[in-house]
């Protein structure tokens, strides 16, 4: 039997919050999906040695890739979000490739997965599910005008020194309109 | 439709430089994860929101081009992302019903 040449769709999209937890005592940070309708900035809580408080939300949504042609599901309950390049530091690594990708009217996207309190970096996603990801990204659109890559995030000089941005929602509860984010890292 | 002659029957604002391209659809929304969830390639993305993630998440997805509505000023920014982007962004003095409105009288509707 063939091997299905899949086509992907969006499935079992749920809207919610990624929060960003910081601990007073270790200075670590998390994030994780949370459905919570209300989301209240500044709440502390104890949990064993951490105490935690919550330092940002941002609505955002989770989503699994599903084949129209032969049902197969790839959950994506690890991804954090997608993240674009600001082109902040010219020598960085992912700037660069972010230029030679461009050259070839192929668009940078890096994909990070959630981080815990006993990491300095978010985890990496697999590079097969990425590739999916990017399957469905670039099927859906006029790929003859331009194309997506979407990477897992990988960046030498460490997550906190990066000013790229997220794809989420900051401040979409607030009045006040968003002028520039500052990384909860 | 193309974008051009939305502009020129519409009198929208265009505040990029861009390639011209056909109008397959409409999206209204304010947040960027809900147009990454559910707008479709060709849409045309109508919104209030001004910053400059709009333009990687409408590249994302491949909207035809982005309506700023209600006379809401775009930040240097983010117009400036667009042209990299080659997203065409323009302006409309018109609220977002009042513009939905001439869309449709013009006979752009929602893709299906």
């Amino acid at each position: 039997m063939p091997e299905c040449q899949h086509h992907w769709r969006m499935a079992n999209i749920q809207f919610g919050f990624i929060v960003f937890e910081k601990c007073f005592q270790c200075s670590g940070v998390r994030t994780y999906f949370s459905r919570e309708g209300i989301q209240i900035l500044g709440d502390e809580y104890r949990e064993g040695d951490h105490f935690w408080h919550r330092v940002e939300n941002a609505q955002t949504f989770h989503f699994d890739l599903e084949c129209t042609r032969c049902g197969a599901l790839e959950p994506f309950d690890d991804l954090m979000g997608l993240f674009y390049c600001t082109g902040c530091l010219e020598e960085c690594r992912l700037e660069i490739l972010r230029r030679n990708l461009e050259a070839q009217r192929t668009h940078l996207v890096l994909a990070c997965g959630f981080l815990h309190e006993s990491q300095a970096e978010p985890r990496q996603l697999a590079v097969e599910k990425l590739e999916k990801l990017t399957g469905y990204f670039n099927q859906r659109r006029d790929a003859s005008r331009s194309r997506i890559a979407i990477l897992p995030f990988d960046l030498d000089t460490g997550f906190s020194g990066c000013k790229g941005e997220f794809l989420h929602d900051v401040g979409m509860l607030s009045q006040e309109p968003v002028t520039s984010r500052n990384s909860p890292f | 439709m193309t974008i051009q002659e939305l502009i020129d029957k519409i009198g929208l604002k265009p505040l990029n430089r861009f390639g011209d391209r056909v109008v397959e659809g409409v999206y209204i929304s304010d947040m960027v994860s809900d147009v990454m969830a559910g707008a479709k390639s060709g849409d045309l993305w109508l919104t209030i929101q001004t910053h400059k993630s709009i333009i990687p998440a409408a590249n994302l997805v491949d909207v035809s081009a982005i309506i700023i509505t209600g006379g809401k000023e775009v930040p240097a920014e983010t117009i400036d992302f667009a042209t990299k982007y080659d997203i065409p962004i323009l302006a409309s003095s018109l609220p977002t019903f009042g513009l939905v409105g001439r869309l449709y009288e013009l006979g752009v509707r929602a893709k299906q």
